[in-house]
């Protein structure tokens, strides 16, 4: 069944403002609009749609660009004393854990010293030594806690 | 990968303040467009700009300058509103459109009367924006990427994250709802 020509014109003007007619149709369709007045004041419009839709006149506010400008300024502040703030614990982090394995005998010396003189039994000496230990990883664990809760008050503002 | 992309790619990944400046300033214009008739509400439009390019500076790293900064930056402004429309209980951006009927969108008639009057007698520009306004958000949204923006139908899906085939069809039928809307306006 054939399609009624300016039926067809109307789909191909709709398909032509989506995407690429082929040279067929559109040959077809820049011939018929040539005879159809009708069809032809139709794709004048569309035309005049499209071209109001391109230049649909939208006025930024006025100081929305500084403000935002400040806003991200502010911001990267932030990100960055926070990256500096990570990079501070990391290396004292690293540190202390050096200096607790290298320390470690000494330590352990000291624990048993202390254990002989007081009379504590060994286990408890062995269960101190590793709190001991895990003392920087607690200490580092506040510490990254306490900059993320101050990170979040400061987003909520 | 183009220069462009990549010197933007380059310079968001060093967190650099003057060069964000530079990029506000470029892309202000078209970024507030496409909040303001994503959402039809300048205040909101307003928040969501500023938002946007918070997350420009703190997820900069994660641009490639594998595809244009535009469709990068208009998918941060698109899912941070996606984000506070679900925080809203909406569950999609669709029913940004009609907040207030949950009923599904009815396509206007394709016979409706031709606008050529009444762009004839009116400041056409602005009756389409104000059309633009009263047609769901979800053709507005494709209706502004492709005509003012601009992008291709592979880039709208890709931003959209919708199939081809559909932006193609929003589109048809943003156009059509779109002339309905100003015809409308018009009576």
């Amino acid at each position: 069944m054939n399609e009624n020509p300016h039926v067809r014109a109307q789909r191909l003007m709709a398909e032509s403002a989506v995407e690429v007619l082929g040279k067929v149709e559109e040959a077809w369709l820049r011939e018929h609009l040539a005879d159809c007045v009708d069809c032809a004041r139709e794709a004048a419009t569309a035309r005049e749609l499209l071209h109001a839709l391109r230049n649909a006149p939208v006025s930024v506010p006025r100081d929305l660009a500084a403000r935002t400008q400040l806003r991200v300024r502010l911001r990267a502040q932030e990100v960055s004393e926070a990256a500096n703030g990570s990079l501070w614990l990391w290396v004292v982090t690293a540190a202390s854990w050096f200096l607790g394995v290298f320390s470690a005998p000494l330590v352990w010396k000291v624990f048993s010293w202390l254990g002989s003189s007081v009379g504590v039994p060994k286990l408890v000496l062995e269960i101190g030594f590793v709190l001991w230990w895990t003392v920087p990883a607690l200490v580092a664990v506040g510490v990254v806690l306490q900059q993320r809760a101050l990170n979040a008050g400061t987003k909520g503002i | 990968m183009s220069d462009d992309t990549y010197a933007i790619a380059t310079g968001l990944r060093q967190h650099d303040p003057e060069f964000l400046d530079r990029l506000i300033e470029q892309h202000q214009h078209r970024l507030y467009r496409y909040l303001l008739f994503l959402t039809g509400n300048p205040a909101l439009a307003e928040d969501f700009f500023q938002e946007t390019w918070i997350r420009v500076l703190e997820r900069g790293g994660q641009y490639n300058g594998k595809s244009k900064f535009e469709s990068w930056l208009f998918a941060i402004a698109r899912n941070l509103v996606i984000d506070a429309s679900r925080r809203k209980k909406l569950s999609s951006l669709e029913e940004l459109g009609d907040p207030e009927t949950q009923a599904p969108y009815d396509p206007p008639d394709e016979r409706s009367a031709s606008v050529l009057q009444l762009l004839v007698n009116r400041e056409s520009a602005q009756v389409v924006q104000l059309s633009l306004l009263k047609i769901p958000a979800y053709y507005r949204e494709v209706l502004l990427l492709r005509f003012s923006e601009d992008l291709g139908l592979e880039e709208i899906a890709a931003l959209t994250a919708i199939p081809v085939s559909t932006v193609k069809s929003r589109l048809y039928r943003g156009l059509a709802a779109l002339k309905n809307a100003m015809t409308e306006g018009a009576a």
